[in-house]
């Protein structure tokens, strides 16, 4: 009992001389701290949302959502959306759409100092075709080296968006490649991996050899925290850049200012385009709706929902009005951009029949009252925000909507018959064609379940798709929201209501300039960083 | 029976567990209603032709049955499987997670119980006293104290407001992983461990309490009493003999409790350990790091428990005589 009883009294000393010894400690790093800040502009601490868990590693999706920064890709999109050249110098389409050559500078290398050449390309795409991951290479039939510099892919068929995909994905070096790569990658990109401390940080430094501009921000921590602490590290200003949502971006943090990235992060309304008359989806669910199926309720709501208003009341005026999938992007059609009109929403139900006969204030067309659902996945504050406001809206012009929340696994049951509050948003047209195409109608992945159908519509996707010319592909994505006679907007058969962009919110450090932000699409995390090499301190 | 029987008796006791949680984990797990696949592809955009595909790797098609015999299978020769969310082994997933989750737990596990063993034998010693009285409130609203609360508390009034401890993280920010010293592993540890010891302590302090209570009423303290004996000596030879054991056991058996206050705890201090990574495996539907990282945790708890029972056994020779 005795060695017990000095045993305790030993590691009670043990832990509390290690106490003393941190409080000691931790003053000295308290003051390290505040004197590196004021030397260091040319580094930055940031907390910008969710670890990418699979690590570094673009064979299984990273930079899919912004840029991979550690690695080059063939080609990217500039600040306009618009492909330009990366790794390739340049490229060509063939005039079937198939084939694609592209031509490699010579003066790019990783950071070990290995030349980047085209087998490096080519493993890179053939180990991501089967990685079985997120990066879809489905259509991607043969690629291969035709000389050090010069790669050639064969496509299955033709797809004029492969080329936002191939701007997406980062280049590999096959030497240095290997299971545990994401944890450890080397690259040609802007940045240099220094070191990954899962669950906490990511380090990254210049990489003084690139072959772009080399980036003024010479060392870059990401850490990984919820919002919450993120925002309580902000406010002990130990941040330069902390991702916050609207409802927590009210508080005032000393030194910092909000700012607003526009984004394609939509939510809308799917409405079902075709009646009810007992059909089932392959899985047995089933489809249609009597009131949303008639177009005169679905343009009455889209003419009839004040946007900005949703944008100041659900989003505290972080947002902007949407209209299509696609605002803003090259292959968005300014013409979707309705006027919200009350008037013309009334003009357009009584004219179809709609009228409200019994004075309950809302109306009715036969024995037909103008009511439907409109499901949600509870415990998305914004999405039953809006669905609530919405509704609010709807019933002034005499249109009855239940709201009800539940989760998505029961939303994937009712979603064929009911409303469904959801979004989208990616920074590639294939988007558009998931969506309308009548190929996903009653599928279910969430692109069609309203059952949209129209073959003037699918013809456009299609040869959107097939086209080899990205400005002939754009025009022909426009003419799937309007061609003057039909369309997937307002003005044609509004399968949707788009309601709002939900603006990406960020404090950030006075003094920092964030360079010229693409929109960002749907994931609110790292594409504010697609454009590190950008950023500077401007004091 | 002798001692290695014991022990024996006790591996199989475990198997016996292993088996029922795997059972029990995989078939709440497989009906929960979260699809693993779109967890996994999250917000990108993916074909079908590319979805059968990650199906398909994944064998998420296959029937439950087939899936979990599968999965035992491979455990058997001591393959975990491949975590989804990360995409690699189970087991390596975990022995990079459980080095920060260890120390955190063995910090709170020492803290909890010295601190906790003499507070509440100041406490029984002093029935009554304002001490006592204060003590005890302190430890009843402790227990009742959600443990996220109070880690936000702590962070509020000590990172914010104080500036005294870091927000988070188990190191500091920026400092490459060569330079971090021992010194600042365990000063990023203070504050969710002084967290999880709050939680925990009023457990011990106040049955230590009452034990202490019942030994110093006993007829055996009250002849020691009219023999003569100091206080001290009756505080020495016959209540911390009678005290120490209950209190040992009651520490070892909250094994468990110490594990769920910390997964709460990880995550309030974006610590990055157990707690954050089975939260991850929970919400991704990851079945087999969930399934992996919940053995992990049986067997430690398990070991906990068979501990405290060897200690009894070792430390009081009435039950080893009986039992053994």
């Amino acid at each position: 009992m005795k060695k017990g009883l000095i045993s305790v009294i030993l590691i009670t000393i043990m832990v509390l001389s290690l106490l003393v010894g941190c409080s000691s400690q931790q003053t000295n790093a308290k003051k390290d701290e505040n004197n590196e800040k004021e030397v260091k502009k040319d580094s930055i601490v940031m907390a910008i949302g969710s670890e990418p868990d699979g690590g570094f590693d673009p064979v299984i999706g990273w930079g899919r959502y912004g840029s991979p920064l550690i690695q080059s890709t063939l080609v990217e999109t500039n600040a306009d959306m618009k492909i330009v050249g990366d790794l390739a110098k340049d490229y060509t389409v063939s005039e079937d759409g198939l084939t694609l050559t592209f031509n490699l500078r010579d003066d790019a290398y990783f950071t070990d100092g290995e030349q980047v050449t085209a087998n490096d390309v080519v493993f890179t795409y053939e180990s991501s075709k089967t990685s079985n991951s997120i990066v879809d290479f489905t259509v991607l039939d043969k690629i291969s080296a035709k000389d050090d510099f010069t790669v050639e892919m064969k496509l299955k068929k033709p797809e004029s968006t492969f080329i936002y995909s191939i701007a997406k994905t980062g280049i590999v070096p096959e030497h240095a490649y290997s299971k545990t790569y994401g944890d450890n990658p080397i690259g040609s990109g802007p940045f240099k991996f220094v070191q990954w401390d899962k669950g906490q940080q990511l380090v990254l430094e210049a990489n003084e050899d690139y072959y772009g501009t080399v980036p003024e921000m010479k060392k870059v921590t990401v850490l990984f925290m919820t919002e919450d602490t993120a925002l309580v590290a902000a406010k002990a200003g130990q941040l330069d850049v902390a991702m916050t949502v609207p409802s927590l971006a009210t508080d005032e943090i000393k030194g910092m200012t909000i700012y607003k990235a526009a984004t394609i992060d939509n939510r809308g309304l799917t409405l079902p385009v075709v009646p009810a008359e007992g059909k089932k989806t392959e899985g047995g669910y089933p489809i249609g709706n009597n009131v949303t199926s008639d177009i005169a309720i679905r343009k009455a709501l889209s003419y009839g929902i004040n946007r900005e208003k949703l944008v100041d009341e659900v989003l505290n005026g972080y947002g902007t009005p949407a209209y299509t999938e696609s605002d803003g992007m090259p292959w968005f059609n300014e013409e979707s951009k309705i006027k919200y009109d009350v008037e013309k929403a009334k003009k357009i139900l009584e004219e179809a029949g709609w009228v409200d006969k019994d004075n309950d204030g809302i109306r009715e067309k036969g024995d037909q009252k103008a009511e439907f659902n409109l499901i949600y996945s509870s415990g998305d504050s914004v999405r039953q925000g809006l669905a609530l406001a919405a509704t609010a809206q709807a019933k002034e012009l005499g249109i009855s909507i239940i709201v009800e929340g539940m989760s998505w696994d029961e939303i994937d049951k009712r979603m064929y018959e009911d409303a469904v509050l959801m979004g989208w948003g990616d920074q590639n047209p294939m988007e558009t064609y998931l969506l309308y195409h009548s190929s996903n109608k009653g599928q279910p992945n969430y692109y069609n379940p309203e059952n949209f159908d129209n073959p003037i519509v699918d013809k456009y996707l299609e040869e959107a798709l097939k086209t080899s010319d990205q400005e002939k592909a754009n025009e022909l994505w426009k003419k799937v929201q309007w061609d003057g006679k039909t369309g997937t907007s307002a003005l044609g058969e509004a399968p949707w209501v788009w309601l709002v962009n939900v603006d990406h919110l960020y404090y950030i450090r006075e003094g920092l300039d964030v360079g010229e932000q693409k929109i960002h699409p749907h994931g609110h995390a790292w594409p504010l960083v697609a454009n590190l090499r950008d950023w500077k301190w401007t004091e | 029976m002798n001692i290695t029987h014991y022990i024996i008796k006790n591996f199989m006791k475990m198997i016996l567990l292993i088996v029922l949680v795997s059972v029990v984990t995989f078939t709440l797990a497989v009906n929960s209603p979260i699809d693993p696949i779109r967890q996994y592809i999250g917000t990108g955009t993916v074909t079908d032709e590319q979805r059968d595909s990650i199906e398909e790797y994944w064998g998420v098609n296959d029937t439950k049955v087939e899936r979990f015999v599968k999965w035992s299978t491979n455990l058997l020769h001591g393959d975990f499987g491949d975590s989804i969310i990360f995409r690699k082994g189970v087991l390596s997933v975990i022995w990079e997670k459980a080095g920060s989750s260890l120390f955190l737990m063995l910090s709170t596990f020492t803290l909890t119980g010295i601190l906790g063993y003499v507070i509440g034998l100041f406490m029984g010693r002093f029935r009554d006293s304002i001490g006592d009285r204060i003590l005890k409130s302190i430890c009843i609203t402790f227990s009742a104290t959600p443990t996220f609360w109070v880690g936000m508390l702590m962070l509020i009034i000590f990172s914010v407001k104080l500036g005294i401890f870091p927000i988070g993280f188990s190191m500091p920010v920026g400092v490459s992983a060569d330079e971090v010293r021992i010194f600042d592993k365990i000063y990023h540890t203070i504050l969710p461990a002084l967290t999880l010891t709050l939680v925990f302590i009023p457990n011990i302090a106040l049955h230590t309490r009452s034990k202490v209570i019942e030994v110093l009423e006993s007829d055996y303290v009250l002849f020691a009493r009219a023999r003569g004996e100091s206080q001290k000596s009756i505080m020495k030879n016959h209540v911390i003999k009678n005290t120490v054991l209950p209190a040992i056991t009651i520490q070892f058996g909250s094994f468990s409790e110490i594990f769920g206050g910390s997964v709460l705890a990880e995550n309030v201090f974006s610590y990055p350990g157990l707690g954050t990574t089975i939260v991850a495996a929970g919400l991704g539907g990851d079945i087999p790091l969930l399934l992996g990282i919940t053995i992990i945790i049986s067997i430690f708890v398990f070991v906990g428990n068979f501990i405290a029972d060897l200690l009894h056994i070792f430390i009081n020779p009435m039950i080893r005589e009986e039992e053994i």
